[in-house]
């Protein structure tokens, strides 16, 4: 598997779209740490910046890498290798290259700025978002033989855990506002990843207007730091989850 | 005992066969030619061989190993598909690197059949992304023949390649053939077929119609040429089915 990943990785160093995103991040994060007097301001427009767009990038990226790649995954795949050790490689490898991106393009500025723990929060939050939308990216490409309709069907699961599932939450939670709902609300806001890193990041913050209903339940349920474990244990899942049936589904699939 | 054999092997995809009942056996030093045209099931015997494609039906064994999940098998086996495409910014030296990486073999990037009379030896440093369909097809060539395979499959070898290449490569066919591997050629050129064939596997609708030495072929339809030969095959083929029926 180590030699996959380290070629991989290799050609990754190499992607120019891989140079770009840090580029990207790099400047993103610059330009609203000068334009925002307060830095904490500035890092939770980051904050909202990174959590919607490190999903869109590195799952798209991912489908995309990994349909480019796919004639050369089928001579790995006929030489003496498990198939799992081709694929933990290369998804091992694309979350090098993207988490690098982050702490380069990201991570720098953020550690200039503002150096503390909710820095550090939101970062551990970009990581684990990019290794979920890994596994994602790696599932969706998987499972469908046209890249067209895998890179779709990325946005559209994107768009879902960024704006609809927030938005059909808040609908359920004032439809049920007279009842007991807050206990239901721990779970479901576990079903959506982005909505974790999220919680995450504002409950290190501590900034209860900015929190939502969600991360008030989860620091109502859980405190601060236990909230931030729960939400990290969740997001954890929600890497292994996908990334097991995309293993599953590359080991029966057809090259 | 033969090297590779397929034992009734069938594939389905969806509603559809694309191989049906295949039962066949490949001698070591033998070169079979597997001709057919287009979606005749070919390519996906060659990939269920590989291990690429799961096969619904049947078994197949190489060297006496079982093809299934365990890659051990593959050790043996070499393979140059028809369209060949690597990542990008890798250079051809890191590509056979890592291959050297995997196969366990610890010998210098230029050393190895072909590397140099491809004139692979001199594009090393060359990233694989900026590589002509020809130049890709040589590097798949130098791979193919680099781990003293047992079993090799060449998927349409020649296409895209120059006459003096092809000429180097079907030289290297015959002589890798005396070592006793067993070749397993596609191709849509008669001549080649001709040069190098032993048997010849004849695949339509997903299944074997005939495999034959190419002097069998032409006495039985009283052809001189196998381009000739195979057709008229084919029309005795069926008159004599329909016949059965």
């Amino acid at each position: 598997m180590w030699k996959v990943y380290k070629y991989t990785l290799i050609d990754l160093a190499r992607n120019k779209f891989v140079g770009g995103w840090m580029l990207l991040l790099l400047a993103i994060s610059l330009g609203l740490f000068q334009l925002e007097d307060q830095p904490v301001k500035a890092m939770l427009s980051l904050s909202q910046v990174l959590l919607a767009l490190v999903p869109l990038v590195t799952s798209v990226f991912s489908i995309v890498y990994l349909y480019d790649t796919m004639e050369f995954t089928e001579l790995l795949a006929v030489q003496p290798l498990r198939r799992s050790k081709i694929l933990g490689g290369q998804m091992l490898a694309l979350g090098t290259a993207m988490v690098l991106g982050i702490l380069l393009g990201a991570g720098i500025p953020l550690m200039i700025f503002l150096p503390n723990g909710a820095s550090l929060t939101l970062l551990l939050a970009c990581i684990m978002l990019t290794l979920v939308f890994v596994a994602i990216g790696a599932l969706i490409a998987i499972k469908n033989r046209e890249k067209a309709r895998g890179v779709g069907l990325g946005l559209v699961v994107w768009f879902l855990f960024v704006l609809v599932y927030d938005a059909v939450l808040l609908w359920v939670m004032f439809a049920f506002s007279d009842y007991p709902i807050e206990p239901w609300i721990v779970p479901l806001a576990a079903l959506d990843p982005i909505d974790l890193g999220r919680i995450m990041v504002l409950l290190k913050v501590d900034l209860a207007a900015m929190m939502g209903y969600s991360g008030a339940v989860y620091e109502k349920f859980f405190g601060n730091l236990r909230g931030i474990l729960i939400a990290l244990v969740a997001l954890t899942a929600w890497v292994a989850v996908p990334a097991s049936f995309a293993f599953r589904g590359f080991r029966r699939k057809d090259l | 005992m033969s090297r590779v054999i397929f034992e009734n092997v069938g594939k389905k995809y969806g509603k559809m066969w694309a191989l049906r009942e295949f039962s066949a056996r490949f001698e070591p030093g033998e070169t079979v030619s597997v001709i057919g045209p287009n979606g005749s099931g070919k390519t996906t015997m060659i990939k269920c061989l590989l291990g690429l494609v799961h096969t619904t039906t049947g078994t197949i064994k190489v060297n006496g190993e079982l093809v299934g999940p365990d890659p051990k098998y593959r050790h043996h086996v070499g393979h140059m598909p028809q369209i060949s495409r690597f990542p990008n910014e890798l250079k051809i030296g890191q590509l056979i690197d890592l291959m050297d990486d995997i196969r366990g073999k610890d010998q210098g990037r230029a050393e190895g059949p072909l590397v140099h009379d491809l004139g692979v030896d001199a594009m090393m440093d060359k990233r694989l992304g900026t590589l002509s369909g020809g130049q890709r097809q040589k590097v798949s060539a130098v791979l193919a023949f680099r781990y003293e395979p047992k079993v090799i499959v060449l998927d349409e070898p020649t296409a895209g390649l120059d006459p003096l290449s092809s000429e180097i490569l079907l030289k290297a066919v015959r002589d890798i053939k005396r070592t006793g591997c067993t070749v397993l050629i596609t191709s849509h050129l008669m001549e080649e077929v001709e040069a190098l064939a032993d048997r010849v596997a004849y695949l339509q609708d997903g299944a074997l119609q005939f495999l034959l030495p190419p002097e069998d072929i032409l006495s039985v339809t009283g052809e001189s040429r196998l381009s000739k030969g195979i057709p008229a095959m084919l029309i005795n083929h069926t008159r004599s089915h329909v016949e059965s029926l």
